[in-house]
């Protein structure tokens, strides 16, 4: 008899073979060691098959993901649904009319304009943004450091930007939106003005320091145009940074799309993934424009933008602060905004908040729930933990009262809804057995169960043992 | 415990998602983002990316949803875009080879510190060791024999079922597990000298 094929002892472990076939290759491996291994190897890893089957999958960041999930859906809805620009913008234009009326004579009146058209509309019901928004709008939102509007320091989310104001920034920034998928970034020590900004024209005058553009695609007649000194840069849609300073010149760099820099001596184009760096008072028309490398193309970060734009949100969206201890880079649903304290425009709902640790590597720093109002989640400080944690952890689990924790996810448990839910914390204990700190970091529950939870593992007693810093998680 | 959703209840979220409502989509991915995530992570055999993997089911799941007949259970519809989504993964893999992530099947399938009864160290060595040879044996397999054999071998599905998730027929999936099961089992036989000769 020749050698056994492999696949035949999975046959035969699966009950495929019958009994005198069986008997013929086991009487073949008892006297050949080769298949002899072949049939333990396959025994076992086929043995593994049922063990494969009931593999859990690992806790991911479950809200995080949900939010990009939203997110690239919500987008996609919105640019289909999306008219064609130029009823859009003849839509905005009676808006903009219907809008100045009503600014004219004390108040405002029902909104004019179709659905699709950015922003307008209706009556106030928070106090963090003015409630009846111009046409064409801008809204911050995300902004940091020292930032004022017309010369003053004012929290710019209580604001509604329009024409005739100015932007400037200290060691901080600030990003506005001013409509479906359009947006800047103004960078640090920068100062902008909004010269006009109304359906037929937008014009941004750069005085100095950098904006970093973003807008969507526009019809020929309608135009957007950055000043940067004696230099005009003529947008069309596309996603572009402008640093200026009068001493030393303007940079203009495309990502993509395209846009045109002149001044009086002619016009160049500069495509996406190229630059223009005119110096100092040189002409435009003297200037080459020059391929960016890949790495000057990603630095080329777009504005944070809301995935959703729409009369509802002055009503669905809060600025959310988050600060953290030294400066660390922070995520919100998985969006890089760079170093906290910020902060950021938000739709209501549950937000998870990530912040780097020193190796720079995101991890989940806690969760909050946003309403209509400002809210604010201070990351708590990076632990690390320490090496004596098994002891500890075994009090942890011993002491927790179950009926209590029971009654805690009782509601939860009889919609349903209990099913996987978690309270991920950060707990520290000290040689007496108190408890240094106890920070819930991430949770699927409803905040008052996760508070219910949070009580019940602050009221578990250590005794004295070795002090530990540590993160656990506990499955409900 | 979530609760199972009949005929009536899915078909009810399915228009509500179909109808943009946001309350759905959150539902439809709160009931099923398990499933999906466990059915990549066994699928592929490591946890790398795959939250990005998970988004990409959901993100085809919520476009799709409008051209779902109904023909087959939402779980089933779903488990079939998870297969397509993993073999587009192990094909990426193959051009740009990672490491097999099994050790990362064995450290976060459970929390030890949780769990009752926490099992023996040798039996988890060992458990984890079998595991990486059938993974390991996945790997020398082409990326639709793969698919077809962990369906069929590991979790027990029969033709039809595999033909339908990999949108393929019957035959076709028959012929590609014939070869599939021979070079699987070679491999974790670890002897090709002893597969090359069939006494069949």
């Amino acid at each position: 008899m020749r050698h056994v094929a492999p696949h035949r002892w999975a046959d035969a472990f699966a009950g495929k073979l019958d009994d005198a076939e069986r008997a013929e290759i086991e009487a073949h491996a008892a006297t050949c060691r080769a298949c002899a291994r072949a049939r333990d190897r396959i025994k076992l890893a086929s043995g593994s098959f049922p063990a494969l089957r009931a593999i859990q999958p690992p806790e991911i960041a479950w809200d995080s993901v949900r939010a990009r999930v939203h997110w690239s859906v919500s987008s996609e809805r919105r640019v289909r649904s999306r008219p064609r620009q130029h009823w859009t913008w003849l839509a905005v234009a009676i808006g903009a009319a219907a809008a100045a009326g009503a600014i004219a004579t004390g108040g405002f009146g029902a909104s004019t304009s179709p659905p699709a058209t950015p922003v307008t509309e209706t009556t106030p019901t928070t106090p963090t943004v003015v409630a009846k928004l111009p046409v064409l709008a801008g809204l911050v939102s995300r902004s940091s450091g020292d930032v004022s509007i017309d010369g003053l320091r004012v929290d710019p989310f209580e604001r509604v930007l329009g024409p005739n104001d100015s932007l400037s920034t200290g060691n901080g920034r600030i990003d506005v939106q001013f409509g479906d998928a359009s947006a800047f970034s103004l960078g640090p020590g920068s100062t902008l003005a909004l010269v006009r900004f109304d359906a037929s024209a937008i014009e941004l005058a750069l005085t100095a320091g950098s904006v970093d553009i973003e807008v969507s695609a526009r019809a020929p007649d309608q135009r957007f145009v950055v000043i940067a000194g004696d230099r005009t840069i003529v947008v069309r849609g596309t996603q572009f940074r402008v640093v200026h300073d009068d001493v030393k010149g303007t940079e203009v760099a495309c990502k993509h799309g395209r846009v045109d820099v002149s001044d009086s001596t002619g016009k160049v184009e500069v495509n996406g993934g190229h630059e223009l760096v005119v110096r100092g008072h040189d002409p435009v028309t003297a200037t080459r424009v020059a391929a960016l490398s890949a790495d000057e193309i990603a630095a080329l970060t777009p504005p944070i933008t809301m995935p959703v734009w729409n009369s509802d949100l002055a009503h669905n969206s809060a600025p959310l602060e988050v600060a953290t201890s030294g400066n660390r880079n922070v995520r919100v649903d998985g969006i890089e905004l760079g170093l906290a304290p910020l902060r950021v425009r938000v739709m209501a709902g549950r937000h998870t908040v990530e912040a780097a640790d020193g190796a720079g590597r995101f991890r989940a720093a806690g969760w909050i729930d946003v309403s209509a109002k400002p809210a604010r989640l201070d990351v708590p400080t990076e632990v690390a933990p320490t090496g004596d944690i098994a002891a500890r952890k075994r009090q942890l689990l011993a002491g927790i009262d179950q009926m209590r924790l029971a009654s805690c996810t009782r509601r939860i448990a009889k919609q349903g809804l209990s099913s996987g839910t978690y309270v991920q914390f950060a707990i520290s204990v000290d040689r007496a057995g108190a408890v240094g700190f106890l920070n819930v970091i991430g949770s699927d529950l409803p905040s008052s169960v996760q508070d219910c939870v949070k009580n019940v593992l602050q009221d578990v007693r250590f005794t004295t043992g070795p002090s530990a810093t540590w993160r656990d998680r506990l499955d409900l | 415990m979530l609760v199972a959703l009949g005929p009536a209840d899915e078909a009810e979220l399915i228009e509500r998602c179909r109808a943009h409502e946001r309350a759905a989509h959150d539902e439809f991915y709160h009931r099923f983002r398990r499933q999906v995530a466990g059915n990549l992570f066994r699928v592929l055999g490591d946890r790398t990316d795959l939250d990005d993997l998970v988004q990409e089911v959901f993100v085809i799941a919520f476009r799709g949803l409008i051209r779902f007949r109904g023909d087959a259970r939402l779980s089933t519809w779903l488990y079939r875009i998870c297969v397509n989504v993993a073999l587009g993964r192990i094909r990426t893999r193959k051009r740009r080879p990672a490491a097999v992530g099994v050790a990362d099947l064995d450290s976060t399938a459970i929390d030890p510190s949780l769990s009752e009864r926490p099992e023996q160290p040798d039996r988890s060595l060992e458990r984890r060791q079998e595991q990486e040879q059938v993974y390991r044996a996945l790997e020398t397999l082409a990326p639709k024999k793969r698919i077809v054999l962990y369906l069929h071998e590991i979790e027990g599905l029969d033709l039809k079922e595999i033909a339908y998730l990999v949108d393929s027929n019957p035959v076709t999936v028959r012929t590609r597990l014939f070869y599939a099961r021979r070079e699987f089992y070679r491999a974790l036989a670890g002897d090709p000298a002893t597969g090359g000769k069939d006494d069949a």
